[in-house]
């Protein structure tokens, strides 16, 4: 995926160098940059769209019980850009994200990076994604 | 009719624009294309916004509230977030591709973000701001100054903010657009409002260009977020979207 690397360097390198740039759509405020989970779970909701790109996953947890998931990624031309595609991602699909959890504790999160159903790693091309840690 | 009256006829017969034309033609430079936000060392350095007292505690009380609104993770809303665009001057902004067109008379400016169009009407009077609609984009009328673009802008909408700034019904964007070097495009903008500035706010904004580049539809048509009763912004479930 060096070319998903590489724009994500692209992106640092703009939101450093360039100030006066328009808005995002949203703040990302509402998510805790300080952490991150890791979610295996099985889609059931890959929505192409803009302002923004959503997985949904219904995760197991050990005794068994399912929760569901709604992850949120970015514009889906910085994505397209960024060297994804709609179909990398089906409904039915095994994959691991990962994603930064809300503050508030809910079952939302910004998804950062996805192991698609094919063992490939997927980066989210989150305008200033480097804010956000990854942690264990 | 001697040899060299006839010969003088035959070259202004073959002369395919009158002289003056052609020259003025070379002067517009080629500014067509699609391009996104560059470095640019050597713009002039762009200065905060001076606003009038009562104005700046405007800016303030609201970039407190978002602040502290961030902090606790329950971010105000915004307009973009109802996926209205940015408007003038912040279409100018990027981080997005922004698309220039040349044609007879006008010159067009496409921003991938939210498919923003403004129309810079060329060699046309600027209308009265009281006859203009507010708009998001205004009304842009443009000249050619040899190789400078020259624009004003006037009649935006009054909750078309740039960077939270508030504006009045009077205020005029001029742009200077023009060759920086060879490959960076600059637009140096000043904005003009008598009411809410102290004196013109002047900021600079780089392109260069992205060779090859199709320009990609932008269509908010999975829009999850709203605005709760106290003026959060909150996410839909994907069952509210179909």
């Amino acid at each position: 995926m060096s070319l998903l690397k590489a724009f994500n360097c692209l992106c640092l390198m703009l939101t450093l160098s360039v100030v006066n740039t328009a808005l995002a759509h949203h703040s990302f405020a509402v998510y805790d940059n300080s952490r991150s989970v890791t979610l295996k779970g099985v889609v059931t909701k890959w929505q192409w769209t803009n302002p923004h790109a959503y997985l949904e996953l219904d995760v197991k947890d050990a005794s068994g019980s399912s929760k569901h998931f709604v992850l949120e990624g970015t514009s889906i031309n910085i994505m397209i850009r960024g060297g994804w595609r709609s179909n990398m991602i089906k409904v039915g699909d095994q994959v691991t994200a990962i994603a930064a959890p809300t503050l508030n504790g809910d079952s939302t999160g910004l998804l950062l990076e996805v192991t698609l159903a094919n063992g490939e790693k997927v980066e989210m091309p989150i305008p200033a994604g480097y804010t956000f840690k990854r942690t264990p | 009719m001697n040899h060299t009256l006839m010969l003088m006829l035959y070259l202004m017969a073959m002369m395919p624009l009158p002289v003056f034309a052609q020259q003025s033609a070379q002067t517009i430079p080629d500014i067509t294309g699609v391009w996104e936000r560059a470095k640019d060392p050597t713009a002039p350095s762009s200065q905060p916004a001076q606003l009038k007292p009562e104005y700046l505690k405007e800016k303030q009380r609201l970039v407190q509230a978002q602040s502290e609104a961030n902090a606790k993770g329950a971010p105000l809303a915004t307009r973009l977030m109802h996926c209205q665009g940015d408007g003038m001057p912040g279409m100018m902004g990027g981080p997005f591709p922004m698309e220039i067109l040349q044609s007879k008379g006008q010159v067009t400016i496409i921003q991938e973000a939210y498919t923003q169009v403004r129309r810079i009407y060329l060699d046309a009077a600027q209308k009265a701001i009281d006859e203009l609609e507010p708009s998001f984009f205004g009304n842009s009328v443009g000249l050619w100054d040899g190789s400078v673009l020259l624009v004003d802008t006037v009649g935006i909408k009054p909750q078309v903010l740039y960077q939270n700034m508030p504006h009045s019904e009077q205020m005029r964007i001029k742009e200077k657009i023009y060759f920086a070097t060879n490959e960076i495009l600059r637009d140096e903008i000043t904005i003009e409002d008598p009411v809410v500035l102290e004196k013109p706010w002047t900021f600079t904004m780089s392109y260069k260009r992205i060779p090859n580049y199709q320009m990609l539809e932008y269509i908010c048509e999975g829009n999850r977020y709203y605005v709760d009763d106290n003026g959060q912004q909150k996410m839909l479930p994907s069952s509210a979207l179909n």
